[in-house]
């Protein structure tokens, strides 16, 4: 867009060469802030290669002047990474398919069953979603603490420590997002009735036109709240924190914060064990993001 | 719905706790705390916070301690919980909130008097003569609420005056200064600049968190943090120790503004940036790490801050017993083992720190490490900072009035009499 | 992504669908013939069983919390000694009078408003740009999106190395034009705008992803004709591109609110302590410093109290702002 002076200029005589120009100067534009935003991505990864000494040089060399790749080995070597990682997947994962499932049927209902309070209860989850983490950690805390029947818990959930501590812990509280409800309705909202009725007249049941008509016209979103849910859940680090106190159900993030001490940071290998947490979801992004941008074009035309 | 309503209905039940934890605080055999059944010597499951094994090889060796520790006391089983001092309100709070405290918690100096005073510690029963007898005497203080022993030291941290001695003796300086006022006339002769703008500064007061940078100043100048129970640092001698940062700053322009942060990848004095610093005592890894030569050569030492009187800050990691605890007997065990002469030493190595204990004052490490070694010698010199149950929510109103005088928005009587205002209203509405 | 934007844009053009639904409500059905009500009923029962687990999970998870504030922003309640007293109005009558809180709800209305409308506009502009088919679309895409994909702490650490006033990234390229960099982070009257270029940094490529996705979707005949016309890029963009993607922005915002007000890791990594002369406190830092650092959840409950109803006024706002546009339509 800055070109276009120019742009204009050149246009009278040669609309190819101004073309050409505009294309040049939206690459720059655009490389440019390419170039900004993967900037701290690559200063990341050279901090993760350099000794302590590099660290320590001032003025700091922008490369490292040794590669010390041994920092990774070294990073996985200050905690069980593996079963972390292990952990951060499988809660990722189970967090993933729960949200599609309950999101998407709540997200149908509301947008596409009338019923009395439906804009209510709408309200009710664009609400919910905004609140902020640390105004309800502690009642959130309890209320895991007091499941009933779980963790030597009486019925009125005294006695034992409930959820703490737990699969059930780490996985159910956080399995459903109300901005997954959210971008479900805005979803199906949008799909046109012809085909839900046609549906209806076969004499198809409400809960087979969302599951088998419905909902395989939503890709997009389901690709959308996949990748959300999965990263959101990937990088979550409060929670799991809290909730859990025996190293083996330790998330990959709650590992990671080990070389953050509060007197000195293990910079080095707080930045390779970084790189290497989000490298799956760099990879995931790569391969789903087509549905996100091309995909959606589809559903536009169904 | 009980969780969400139980701060009402715990109320009763919380102050059974506290009123059977201070009943059981005389009882040498440790009264049974309501509903426990197995308070006698035999097995239990203790449940342990702690914020200074975090790293993976202080995760190996509380490992083997605690293998120890079930060795000597079989039955008792340890979990350990690894959390860093940057997330442990959080795990403390959730856990006394949800009225399950672990049983035995480490925790620092500024928790004991508010965890003392509302019945979440379990006295310790020893006294503190008893004590002082392994501990240095003003280590000891930090555990102590009331006459009453609630924590007993395990690993200790200092803020003291660090300076490169390559750099003072190319300038011909051939001791550290004897006082403040000596120091700031090294600085700025050490102070170099170039165009404007500053390349060394004669000394960096910046790397550190700024509260614990003005307070063994004020100490020195003879200030306190509380006199009679009332806040005190807006005292004439903490005014002048505020104004003798500012002048650094502001007037001598040794240091600016911006010039290091406690973020700071490497202190200014790794980086021969800085002449001088008043620093942790852990910058001893930073330079093992990161220029060892500094090391090999002898070219950093401590030295005290005085000017009334000699002051070092110290901090620290204490061992605590939850009140509410199944099993006080057996976490007092721990507690002792802990912070036993065999084993708080190497929980201090492990940490770059300083181990509690008098018998750890000649060991290898301790002589080894010259700023850890340089902290033991001058324990008698350490000021601590708490004191009063509200100290962890004021301690929070320190940085932005200091640096508020530093950045010349205040001066450094208005900022200090603005604080102890604040810290005033704190304490009148909590008591 | 781009996809419920896409349909916002086009419920936006053909509403009917949507009318008609709203329409045919409960009441509206009543009266044509039993089968029509029978078959109502049914959906509905449907879909009440569908929503049944999502709505048990918020009230548990979500409304009991909220419930819990409330009444606890009322008490006077000793976390540690467990004990709690009714307090009336003192916890609102204490944060109020601490300057610190009222600062910090300044400071959140200046980040909402460079993470939300600001950003919101940088992501327009680059959605645009990237609408053009082009070699390399794909890679620029993934560029800009890429912050939204890291845990914020490491990165942000990141971050703070390129704020460093002497030799960090920035001002050394600021040095390049002859300007002297600020202080940044060290600096009350810069620290704040730090924090938002990172949280500008993080989400403005999920923001640009949705309007990317809705511009893919408009119906290409309207710029022909306008081409035609020989409106200039610029004016077709005011006049078109803008008014199409109102919609779109329904969801933006809302996406956008919930970033600005779970802001929190970038806050606490780059400005620890609320910065320097507590220059970036936002009212979630200070929520988190009065429950954690100094435990006094009553007072925390009451701000939280206070937090909401600037969310509900924010809400509020947003549907307004979308529910005229559906009037015009």
């Amino acid at each position: 867009m800055s070109a276009e002076p120019l742009a204009a200029r050149t246009r009278a005589r040669d609309p190819l060469v101004a073309r050409r120009l505009r294309r040049l100067a939206l690459h720059l534009v655009l490389l440019v802030v390419s170039l900004a935003m993967v900037v701290p991505f690559v200063w990341m990864i050279l901090t993760s290669v350099k000794t302590e000494g590099d660290l320590a040089s001032y003025p700091p060399h922008l490369l490292p002047q040794h590669w010390r790749w041994s920092n990774y080995s070294t990073a996985l070597s200050y905690a069980p990474f593996g079963q972390y990682s292990l952990n951060s997947a499988v809660i990722a994962v189970s967090h993933t398919a729960l949200n599609l499932v309950l999101a998407s049927m709540a997200g149908y209902a509301l947008a596409r069953v009338p019923f009395r309070g439906r804009n209510v209860l709408f309200l009710a989850v664009l609400a919910t979603m905004m609140i902020p983490t640390y105004s309800k950690i502690v009642p959130q805390y309890l209320i895991a603490k007091g499941m009933p029947f779980f963790g030597g818990n009486d019925y009125l959930g005294r006695g034992g420590h409930g959820w703490l501590d737990s699969w059930w812990g780490l996985i159910v509280p956080g399995a459903l997002t109300p901005f997954a409800i959210f971008l479900f309705r805005q979803f199906y909202l949008s799909l046109p009735t012809e085909l839900e009725e046609a549906a209806r007249i076969d004499g198809m049941s409400e809960f087979g036109i969302y599951a088998r008509v419905m909902t395989p016209l939503v890709k997009p979103a389901i690709a959308t709240v996949a990748l959300l849910t999965f990263e959101s859940s990937w990088n979550n680090f409060l929670w799991p924190l809290i909730v859990t106190t025996s190293p083996d159900k330790r998330v990959l993030q709650v590992g990671l914060s080990s070389f953050q001490q509060s007197d000195q940071n293990a910079w080095a290998y707080l930045m390779a064990g970084t790189t290497m947490a989000t490298i799956p979801m760099v990879v995931l992004f790569l391969f789903t993001q087509r549905y996100f941008v091309q995909g959606f074009a589809n559903a536009g035309i169904k | 719905m009980p969780p969400p309503s139980s701060p009402l209905s715990r109320r009763r039940f919380l102050g059974l706790g506290a009123a059977a934890a201070s009943g059981a605080a005389l009882a040498a055999c440790g009264g049974p705390a309501p509903g426990s059944s197995t308070s006698g010597g035999g097995s239990a499951s203790l449940r342990m916070i702690t914020p200074i094994f975090d790293r993976a090889d202080g995760q190996k060796l509380l490992e083997t301690l605690l293998a120890q520790f079930k060795k000597a006391n079989p039955g008792v089983d340890v979990q350990p919980d690894y959390t860093s001092y940057g997330k442990l309100n959080e795990k403390l709070t959730t856990s006394i909130v949800g009225g399950q405290p672990y049983d035995v918690m480490l925790i620092g100096v500024g928790w004991i008097p508010p965890f003392a005073k509302k019945g979440v510690l379990g006295d310790l029963g020893t006294p503190a003569a008893d004590l002082s007898r392994t501990y240095n005497p003003r280590v000891v203080q930090a555990g102590i609420w009331e006459g009453k022993t609630y924590a007993r030291p395990i690993v200790l941290d200092t803020r003291l005056g660090i300076y490169r001695k390559d750099i003072l003796s190319a300038a011909g300086i051939t001791a550290p200064p004897k006082d403040l006022a000596e120091l700031k006339d090294m600085a700025k002769q050490l102070t170099v600049r170039k165009g404007g703008t500053l390349q060394r500064a004669g000394v960096d007061i910046l790397s550190n968190d700024l509260r614990q940078t003005f307070l063994p100043i004020m100490w020195a100048f003879g200030g306190d943090l509380f006199r009679d129970g009332k806040p005190a640092f807006d005292s004439p001698e903490a005014i002048d120790a505020l104004q003798w940062m500012v002048d650094i700053v502001r007037t001598d322009k040794i240091e600016d503004y911006g010039f290091s942060s406690t973020s700071a990848v490497a202190a200014p004095l790794t980086q021969g940036r800085a002449a001088m610093a008043i620093g942790h005592n852990d910058l001893w890894r930073q330079f093992e790490e990161a220029k060892p030569e500094l090391v090999k050569d002898d070219a950093v030492a401590g030295f005290t801050l005085a000017q009334a009187r000699p002051a070092m800050f110290q901090g620290g990691t204490l061992a605590t017993v939850a009140a509410r605890s199944r099993y006080p007997q057996q976490a007092r065990k721990l507690v002792e083992f802990l912070s036993s002469d065999q084993v708080a030493p190497q929980a201090a190595q492990q940490r770059g720190n300083i181990p509690a204990v008098l018998s750890a004052a000649n060991s290898d490490y301790v002589r080894s490490d010259k700023l850890v070694g340089f902290a033991v010698q001058n324990l008698d010199h350490a000021f601590s900072e708490g004191g009063v149950p509200q100290w962890l929510e004021i301690r929070d109103q320190f940085k932005p009035a200091l640096e508020s005088a530093l950045l010349g928005r205040t001066t450094p009587a208005k900022a200090l009499q603005g604080l102890a205002e604040k810290a005033k209203a704190i304490m009148a509405k909590d008591s | 992504m781009a996809a419920p934007a896409t349909q916002l844009a086009r419920s936006g053009r053909d509403d009917p669908p949507r009318t008609a639904r709203l329409g045919a409500g409960p009441r509206a059905r009543r009266g044509s013939g039993p089968r029509q009500s029978r078959l109502a009923r049914d959906r509905r029962r449907t879909a009440y069983l569908m929503l049944a687990p999502a709505t048990v999970h918020l009230v548990w998870w979500i409304g009991f919390p909220v419930a819990a504030t409330f009444v606890l922003a009322f008490l006077h309640y000793d976390v540690l000694a467990g004990t709690a007293t009714f307090a009336g109005l003192d916890n609102f009558r204490a944060i109020f009078a601490d300057s610190t809180w009222n600062a910090s709800i300044w400071h959140t209305v200046v980040f909402t408003f460079f993470t939300v409308p600001v950003a919101m506009a940088i992501a327009v502009v680059l959605a645009v740009l990237l609408n053009n088919k082009m070699r390399g679309r794909a890679w620029y895409r993934a560029a800009i999106f890429m912050p939204h994909i890291t845990a914020t702490v490491a990165i942000a650490l990141v971050w703070m190395w390129m704020f460093e006033p002497r030799i960090g990234i920035l001002n050394t390229a600021l040095g390049w034009f002859g300007v002297k960099g600020p202080v940044w982070l060290g600096d009350p009257s810069w620290a704040l705008f730090a924090v938002i270029m990172v949280s500008i940094w993080k989400g403005v490529g999920i923001k640009m992803l949705i309007y990317l996705a809705a511009l893919q979707a408009m119906p290409q005949d309207v710029y022909e004709a306008a081409e035609l016309d020989g409106a200039s890029k610029a004016r077709t963009f005011w006049s078109i591109t803008l008014p199409l993607l109102k919609p779109a922005t329904f969801f933006v915002l809302v996406v956008s609110i919930i970033d600005s007000f779970q802001a929190f890791d970038q806050l606490y990594v780059l400005t620890p302590d609320g910065g320097p002369a507590n220059s970036t406190t936002v009212m979630t830092y200070e929520i988190y410093s009065k429950a954690f650092k100094e435990f006094q959840m009553g007072q925390a409950a009451a701000m939280s109290v206070v937090l909401f109803a600037f969310l509900l006024v924010l809400m509020l706002l947003s549907r307004r702002l979308t529910g005229r546009e559906d009037d015009v339509r």
